[in-house]
């Protein structure tokens, strides 16, 4: 069975011209569903299908949509996040540059679903030229009539606009982007309600990543099972995994949701460079526990990663081989987390930063015996008590490093006391 | 109406209610900086966390709506570690200068930590170091190495005052408050930020290193400076022998009434408030027998030398060239004595009041009527009429005026002039003026601070004010100048003989004019 649905075309040349994604069959998906099938089909077939959010926290994306009130007075919005700030990911932005109107039919689908007339892409500031590409596909795909008003004669409206943050991994937390959509300080915030009911503009609210909705077209055009039969039950279709660090291969590589993390790195990725042995593997994003190098015979779906004591996330995969001090590790963590908390929550703003404070001193040759199970501690303490989920991003990695690799740590701490 | 069980007990809430207000209701204190009842809540501070059976996670009860049967742990063991562990994060970067900070024995931090912490700090690493002295307004100092970004402050400036001048700045351990290009915070309502803040993060300059918290006892009182009539609480030393002079009210912060100003009060009253109490107290009695002769003179000597020259009057049938300049400062008690003695008693006919000039009202609570009792004034029967220069200076002979407010208008040479024609002038004022200058007697009476009575405000509410600054000097309150005065002149020895004081005068006003018959 052929695995790449979504990344299939990258190959080809200006697939991200309209004319030569029309030629490939593109915006079929939205004539199927915009002329034969009711709001209500689309939204049963991803159900059915179950899709899970690409982003991070995996959520079924069909229900997801079927949380906003279908009679409302307000108006709803659908909220595309491209903000891709979770460190190791780097899928989204190959999406959005090889293919855009793959994304724009996902919306076009996911606006028509749930009755949305207004969606914004957010995208993460650094991708200057990808959101260039992106409003130039969307002036053809409006050219073409596949947005604005009207769409295909079937009476459905959208406006989709293209609007770039400025560089905080916050406003990649859901509350947090839609602060910063409207124009504020990107704080999360305090949820109930969820954005389904109060997002955008105190409106009903749909943030899906641009992964989830880009496999959209293919559900609508496949049908659920299809796209079951890809991935696993639980969760369907495919995910594109990217790796990186210590491969000989890094890169993104689409697979069946389900394959295993050893095959991934060994088999996909090329495996580690000679004469090096694994380390440690982070499976889902920096946020993400990390994994020991006997604990990468995981099945790579949300449920299965989950399980084992860490989360798929944005399925980004970072390899760490023997030639890595674990330090040099918990460095880059520490110090990420206590630059992005947006300090607005006790636990998160002031412990990010004691823990940084900790293993850069740590760092420095200056550690204490005692310094790894204060980090444990508090790591701990950070856990579940935070706003939003920055808080357990930022004190699971800790907590697993600082578990996992604590004879490591402490020999590290004998060679510097 | 829902039931929840709170620590095992049961509670029945109006459905909507959130956990900490259902706890509030119940007596069970929550420990909490970022919430506050006038604010939407915000959730940060992640004190208030508490167990509800079946739920994964510890939740907020600031925001957490209660919910039929909902079994609700405020005090279990991972409750108690949540909150020991927040205080632990916020006094790691806290700076331990409690010594020095005015916040001190009135500090949530402090309390909480006497509750919830009390374990010794494991922090080996170097505090952050954060300005210590931001000028955010014109009595407002921020300290942020103290402030524990409730953002209380924020939040009151964008949800009650609607000015928004601070925000928050940087982020992470970074954050901080600030203003927007360091436009201060003024906007009649900046005072309420240093009630707010639950750390000494921002205080109050007329405050700063004044005394210490646990020298003060509070007392109820109403502000005066408007008609609204604000319920404040005044913040006092109670005779502290080191305290020379009246200087003995320290602060006044606004004490919750829903029904007139809620949990605030405006710059106005609070700092009007104390200057009432300090600047420029008449504090001894004095005769200005001629130019250039000024003498002291006792209460007793006069009142008879003051009660003679009405005797007189009275002998000749002449009390009606009385007059009296009254202000609507006085008193619900003050005003009905004036009324008994002057009006019904001796006839006196040529009444008029002299006010501070109105200001503006601002929209929210500070009204146009600078003074608290124009509407008792009013429904005592007096007419609250300005004075009549012309009239007064053809028909007095004897002139008792209330306060000082004659002076200080634009009219100054006018009420000189005037003042000139009359040979006997009588000045009850608890602040000095060139009025003073000008009376043949000046009594010093009370502050606000210093007597009882009640006060009407603009909506009618009559609402109690409590004696609770010690008077300095010669100082007496009106209520007892008037009966002594009564009783000098023997005006009617059974009816003002009885009275004692404002509560049995309240209890004779309340039976003589039925608007003022329920008690407040």
């Amino acid at each position: 069975m052929e695995t790449k649905v979504l990344t299939k075309g990258f190959e080809l040349d200006h697939l991200f011209r309209i004319g030569v994604y029309l030629d490939q069959g593109g915006y079929r998906a939205v004539k199927k569903a915009l002329t034969e099938w009711k709001p209500e089909q689309v939204l049963d077939e991803v159900k059915k299908a179950n899709l899970r959010g690409r982003g991070g926290a995996g959520f079924p994306a069909g229900l997801k949509w079927s949380f906003v009130p279908q009679k409302t007075d307000k108006a709803k919005y659908l909220c595309v996040n491209a903000d891709e700030g979770e460190p190791g990911t780097f899928k989204d932005r190959y999406i959005m540059a090889h293919d855009p109107h793959l994304l724009i039919e996902g919306i076009i689908l996911a606006a028509y679903a749930v009755g949305i007339h207004t969606a914004y892409i957010y995208i993460r500031g650094e991708y200057e030229l990808i959101a260039r590409r992106l409003e130039g596909a969307i002036g053809d795909a409006y050219a073409k009539g596949y947005l604005g008003k009207n769409i295909l004669g079937v009476g459905f409206d959208l406006d989709l606009y293209v609007h770039r943050g400025a560089g905080a991994y916050i406003c990649g937390e859901e509350t947090g982007l839609l602060e910063s959509l409207e124009g504020k300080r990107g704080n999360p915030r305090l949820k109930p309600p969820f954005p389904a009911s109060v997002g955008l503009f105190q409106s009903p609210t749909v943030i899906n990543n641009v992964e989830t909705l880009a496999n959209v077209p293919f559900i609508v055009l496949n049908g659920a099972a299809w796209f079951l039969e890809r991935g696993s039950p639980k969760d369907g279709g495919t995910r594109i995994f990217g790796v990186s660090g210590a491969v000989n291969k890094p890169g993104i590589y689409e697979l069946p949701v389900g394959t295993s993390l050893r095959e991934i790195i060994f088999d996909h990725a090329g495996g580690l460079k000679p004469g090096r042995t694994l380390k440690a593997v982070i499976p889902g994003g920096m946020s993400s526990p990390v994994f020991k190098a006997d604990e990468v015979d995981v099945k790579m779906d949300c449920d299965c990663v989950a399980a084992a004591g860490s989360m798929l996330g944005s399925g980004a995969i970072i390899v760490i081989d023997d030639r890595t001090p674990i330090l040099d590790v918990l460095s880059k963590v520490a110090k990420f987390y206590a630059h992005e908390s947006c300090g607005q929550c006790t636990p998160c703003r002031l412990g990010t930063s004691w823990i940084h404070k900790i293993v850069k001193r740590m760092a420095a040759g200056k550690g204490r015996a005692d310094d790894v199970d204060g980090l444990i501690r508090l790591s701990a303490n950070i856990k579940g008590r935070t706003l939003c989920p920055l808080g357990d991003a930022a004190a699971l990695p800790v907590l697993a490093i600082a578990k996992k690799f604590k004879a490591e740590l402490q020999t590290a701490l004998k060679g510097s006391a | 109406m829902v039931k929840i069980f709170l620590d095992g007990g049961p509670v029945e809430v109006v459905e909507g209610t959130t956990v900490f207000k259902a706890a509030q209701r119940a007596g069970i204190a929550i420990p909490h900086f970022c919430y506050h009842p006038a604010f939407v809540p915000e959730g940060s501070c992640r004190l208030c966390l508490v167990e509800i059976e079946g739920s994964p996670k510890l939740e907020l009860s600031c925001s957490m709506v209660v919910r039929e049967g909902m079994k609700v742990s405020t005090q279990s063991p991972a409750v108690r570690e949540a909150r020991r562990a927040v205080l632990e994060f916020i006094l790691a970067e806290h700076p331990l200068d409690c010594p020095i900070c005015d916040k001190a024995g009135e500090c949530k931090l402090q309390d909480y930590y006497q509750d919830y912490g009390l374990t010794e700090s494991v922090f080996r690493e170097f505090k952050e170091k954060r300005e210590k002295k931001v000028r955010i307004g014109d009595q407002l100092i921020l300290d942020r190495e103290r402030c524990v970004l409730c953002t209380r402050c924020v939040r009151f400036l964008a949800e009650i005052t609607k000015t928004h001048e601070l925000g928050l700045f940087e982020r992470g351990i970074h954050s901080e408050i600030g203003g927007y290009e360091n436009e201060p915070v003024r906007n009649g309502y900046s005072g309420n930020l240093v009630d707010l803040c639950p750390v000494g993060a921002i205080t109050d300059t007329e405050f700063r290193f004044k005394t210490r918290s646990w020298f003060l006892t509070k007392g109820e009182s109403i502000c005066p400076l408007c008609s609204r009539g604000c319920n404040i609480f005044i913040d006092y030393h109670p005779g502290f022998p080191r305290v020379a002079g009246s200087a003995k009210v320290y602060r006044i912060r606004p004490r919750t009434n829903e029904a007139v100003n809620g949990p605030w009060i405006c710059d106005h009253g609070r700092y009007g408030y104390v200057d009432l109490q300090r600047k420029n107290r008449c504090e001894k009695l004095i005769w200005n027998k001629g130019p250039g002769s000024t003498t002291e003179l006792s209460w007793d000597k006069a009142l008879i030398v003051i009660g003679e020259k009405i005797k007189a009057l009275r002998e000749n049938g002449k009390t009606g060239r009385i007059s009296l300049i009254l202000t609507t400062w006085l008193t619900n008690e003050e005003l009905f004595l004036i009324k008994k003695i002057f009006k019904d008693g001796l006839g006196v006919r040529n009444v008029s009041f002299a006010d501070p000039a109105p200001g503006t009202e601002d929209g929210f609570l500070l009204r146009a009527d600078r003074t608290p009792n124009r509407r008792g004034a009013r429904e005592m029967g007096f007419e609250v009429k300005p004075v009549d220069l012309d009239v007064l200076a053809r028909d007095s002979d004897i002139l008792f005026i209330f306060g000082s407010s004659l002076a200080g208008g634009s009219n100054d040479g006018a009420w000189k002039a005037a003042l000139e024609k009359v040979s006997v002038k009588i000045l009850v004022t608890a602040h000095l003026n060139e009025l003073a200058s000008a009376a043949d007697f000046v009594l010093p009476a009370s502050s606000v601070a210093e007597k009882s009575g009640t006060l009407t405000n603009a909506d009618g509410r009559i609402q109690r004010i409590a004696a609770i600054a010690r008077a300095c000097g010669d100082i007496r309150p009106e209520v007892q100048i008037l009966l002594d005065l009564a009783r000098e002149i023997h005006l009617d020895d059974a009816y003002f003989g009885a009275l004692t004081g404002p509560e049995e005068v309240h209890r004779e006003l309340a039976k003589d004019i039925p608007f003022f018959g329920a008690r407040p």
